[in-house]
């Protein structure tokens, strides 16, 4: 962890790699980020019965799927329905 | 190994070392904010009156509620990245997945 990273020891050509792979890796925990946002609203929305057993049955996994897909669908409706407003402006 | 920086190998060796210290990084976060859901959670479903001591049924039900968490955890991220696949491709390649970030608040 504490180990010295020169940069101007770098390539130009390591550099762009760097700088893609650092892209790529940002977006990857965007994504993750929302995943755990997902998992807690979802959580609260699908797991309401006590807990009797550590496997996700039937009825939890198919409500987490659901729960994902709506979130979607209403993220894209907000953002749909703000373009409407725009363009009646 | 040359005495002087710049050279093509050294070069080599300082990008996979950051590449690798990034992705540690990121997994650690993961695996540290997974954690805290997994203790918010279980904690507000099996202690919801908190004794003198930890009982062995609320032991039994923290263990099952992990569980339950973790493959909770993977059916979203499943579902959420094929749907993510799937916009991206109805937009002909734009970025979905930042634009669905907009419903995420930045947190922790």
């Amino acid at each position: 962890m504490d180990q010295q990273l020169d940069v101007s020891k770098l390539s130009e050509a390591d550099k762009k790699e760097l700088t893609q792979i650092l892209t790529s890796e940002a977006q990857k925990s965007t994504i993750q980020q929302t995943v755990h946002h997902l998992s807690d609203i979802c959580w609260n929305k699908c797991i309401t019965g006590s807990i009797s057993s550590g496997r996700l049955d039937q009825a939890e996994d198919a409500c987490a799927q659901n729960c994902v897909e709506r979130w979607m669908d209403t993220n894209f409706a907000v953002l749909k329905h703000l373009e409407t407003l725009r363009g009646g402006q | 190994m040359a005495l002087f920086g710049g050279d093509s190998s050294s070069s080599q060796d300082a990008k996979t070392a950051l590449v690798k210290q990034i992705q540690q990084e990121a997994a650690m976060n993961n695996a540290r904010q997974l954690i805290s859901k997994v203790n918010e959670h279980c904690f507000a479903h099996c202690i919801p009156r908190p004794g003198s001591t930890l009982s062995s049924r609320d032991e039994t039900c923290l263990s099952q509620c992990m569980e339950k968490y973790i493959s909770f955890w993977n059916t979203t991220s499943r579902t959420y990245g094929i749907r993510l696949a799937s916009e991206q491709k109805k937009l002909g390649g734009q970025d979905a997945a930042a634009m669905a970030a907009f419903g995420t608040p930045s947190s922790e």
